[in-house]
């Protein structure tokens, strides 16, 4: 794929993204009653942002595909990142959430076991990191546990 | 103002503004993690506090954070926060050739003169300013808080289509929920969960939070040999030589400040840049020179002070972390606006005294302990992130003791992530969700007390003039740019004749 194209469709997504949404909107918008005590009643801010929604989504394609024609790259700052790690970040995440409230997994031992993982995703992998973030997580989770349940009467996990 | 000092000064509100301070300080000298992070984070936690404690805290946390990214940007050419961009310009020349001391010591006077001033301005002209305000009815705040989104929207980085579809789509998702006027659920989709709509403090820190630490744990940690401070931090009467840059870089960013979506890092920008005109060595700055510093800490610091003003005068929020602000009072059922100060004038007070003091505060924190809080930003970044994200759930959950809340934080880190790589600004967006229901209410009134004519604004000097500042700050970037065309056409033209 040319390097204008690759850069220029993130816009273009985005777009059908907006487009799709604003859909929603007046979807939704349709299912209101008209206004009986109100001249401007429920669904009109839905479909007035509905509306704008297509027009920048309609305005952003045009542009992106305009810059794909001239070949036109976007300013993009070089990037050195490993997508591969934020996406495991975010699983581990999904995972801890969904172990709390679907798994019903008690908050210190699920908190530990995120924390190093996490830990160990985002820093070097070594023994001595494996045991600090497991500490880490032991202890972060007992002290949140803790003022949760203690002083704020939360329950968690 | 006298009540909210001596309110301020019983301990626990005086421990939670030190508390507020330090903690700022520290995250803003952290690289990539922001006042606003902070604040999003802390909010759940003043849930059950008493409101002038939980906004002493959140005032000391803005001050800090926006103060402690001095330090890396002197010892590390890495802004703490984005306020401290235009810092590492003559900061971190100068801590190259040996002068990190100095350069940590003017950065920390110029910032706390700064605050002072912009102190002045804030206790000055607020509740002068909340008394006109009075007069607004629904009209001119609909038109207000329009003209402010699209003052946002507009200035923000990038492009200004997606600055206002990130306002836009702020707004929409701003929905979904019991529309209170009528009391039925709307774009709930059959959804139970969504009837209480989307909740501020998932949003905030699902956008702010989530979407930052996913960004980050992608990037390699940058690396950089910390030249430590080694001795104390000096300060010469010459100093006072300093005193009309001070008060200049001050006044420049308590102006901006007003000004919403501009920021502190553009408040820095132009103070800077006006003082390199000014100076009678410009070729200096950019080397280590000491006024580049002195304009910069001193008008990235008071801009806070600035954008402080529409905030508690109208509960217009400039920023992000106003926004935040905003939420919290929320929170404590406190609507920010020109009836804080006679509903609540503890609190409207208590923000004026909180920022002086924590002012202060920040001082002497940053002048005792400026090399501790240089290593404790050395600390390994992976544990950080893995314990923020902790927070994060932790804190969702315990707005309401709900997953879902938790949920909802994690898809708006995925939306906040996917704007940013398609370089939609995520400060419209956020202030767009804040903003949308008074925006709404605001125009039904008008439109129910006008009987649906909505010509009535003509009607009304106020508005019309939000409505067409509104329009101008739309209109105004291409009218610019076909006026530059047509003079560099025509000078092309002059120089082809010629």
């Amino acid at each position: 794929m040319r390097e204008a194209t690759r850069q220029n469709i993130a816009d273009i997504i985005l777009a059908a993204f907006v487009a799709a949404g604003s859909v929603m909107l007046f979807i939704g918008a349709a299912e209101l009653p008209p206004p009986r005590f109100e001249p401007l009643g429920s669904a009109a801010l839905p479909r007035i942002l509905g509306a704008l929604l297509i027009c920048f989504a309609v305005v952003l394609s045009l542009r992106a595909v305009l810059r794909i024609r001239a070949g036109t790259l976007r300013d993009e700052v070089t990037s050195h990142a490993d997508p591969r790690r934020g996406a495991l970040v975010f699983a581990a995440l999904v995972v801890y959430v969904a172990a709390l409230d679907i798994g019903h997994v008690p908050f210190v031992p699920a908190t530990m076991v995120f924390v190093t993982t996490t830990g160990l995703v985002i820093g070097a992998r070594s023994w001595v990191n494996l045991f600090v973030f497991a500490a880490l997580g032991l202890v972060l989770s007992l002290a949140i546990s803790t003022v949760l349940e203690r002083f704020l009467y939360i329950s968690i996990g | 103002m006298l009540d909210a000092f001596l309110l301020l000064f019983e301990w626990q509100n005086l421990l939670f503004l030190f508390v507020g301070t330090a903690l700022g300080i520290v995250v803003g000298a952290i690289p990539g993690l922001t006042a606003s992070m902070l604040i999003a984070l802390t909010l759940p936690l003043t849930f059950h506090m008493d409101p002038v404690s939980a906004v002493t805290l959140l005032i000391g946390e803005y001050v800090g954070g926006i103060s402690g990214g001095l330090i890396t940007a002197i010892l590390l050419r890495m802004p703490g926060t984005p306020a401290s961009i235009v810092t590492t310009f003559d900061g971190y020349p100068m801590a190259q050739n040996g002068f990190a001391e100095r350069a940590l010591a003017l950065g920390i006077m110029a910032s706390v003169v700064g605050g002072i001033i912009s102190w002045g301005f804030l206790a000055g002209m607020s509740p002068a300013l909340a008394r006109f305000a009075l007069q607004f009815g629904p009209w001119e705040y609909f038109t207000l808080v329009l003209m402010a989104l699209v003052m946002l929207a507009v200035l923000s980085q990038g492009s200004m289509i997606k600055g206002l579809m990130a306002a836009a789509l702020g707004m929409a998702f701003a929905l979904p929920g019991i529309d209170s006027s009528i009391g039925q659920a709307r774009l709930t989709f059959g959804s139970s969960s969504l009837l209480a709509g989307f909740g501020l403090l998932p949003v905030l820190i699902g956008a702010f939070a989530i979407s930052q630490i996913l960004r980050d744990a992608a990037t390699p940690q940058q690396s950089g040999q910390l030249d430590m401070p080694k001795r104390t931090l000096p300060i010469y009467r010459r100093d006072f030589g300093y005193a009309l840059k001070l008060v200049r870089g001050s006044v420049i960013g308590t102006w901006i400040g007003l000004l919403p979506g501009i920021g502190a890092n553009i408040a820095a920008l132009v103070s800077y840049s006006t003082e390199k005109q000014l100076s009678k060595e410009p070729e200096k700055f950019g080397t280590g020179h000491e006024p580049g510093v002195v304009a910069a800490e001193s008008a990235n610091n008071a801009s806070i002070g600035g954008a402080l003003i529409p905030l508690i005068t109208m509960g217009i929020p400039g920023s992000v972390t106003e926004a935040i602000l905003i939420g919290a009072l929320t929170i404590h059922n406190l609507q920010p606006g020109p009836l804080l100060f006679q509903n609540a004038p503890e609190i409207a007070y208590g923000i004026i005294a909180a920022y002086l003091v924590a002012n202060v505060l920040m001082l002497m924190l940053m002048w005792g302990a400026v090399r501790h809080i240089a290593r404790i930003v050395q600390l390994p970044r992976s544990g950080l992130m893995a314990v923020i994200l902790v927070f994060c759930v932790t804190g969702s959950y315990a707005v309401n003791s709900s997953f879902v809340d938790v949920w909802v934080m994690i898809g708006f880190g995925v939306i906040g992530l996917g704007l940013e790589y398609c370089r939609v600004p995520l400060g419209p967006f956020v202030i767009g969700f804040v903003l949308s229901p008074i925006a709404e209410e605001q125009l039904r009134a008008s439109l129910m007390m006008s009987d649906g004519n909505l010509l009535e604004i003509f009607a009304r000097p106020y508005a019309l003039l939000f409505l067409a500042l509104a329009v101008v700050t739309v209109v105004w970037p291409y009218v610019a740019a076909r006026l530059g065309a047509r003079a560099r056409a025509r000078a092309e033209q002059a120089e082809d004749a010629s």
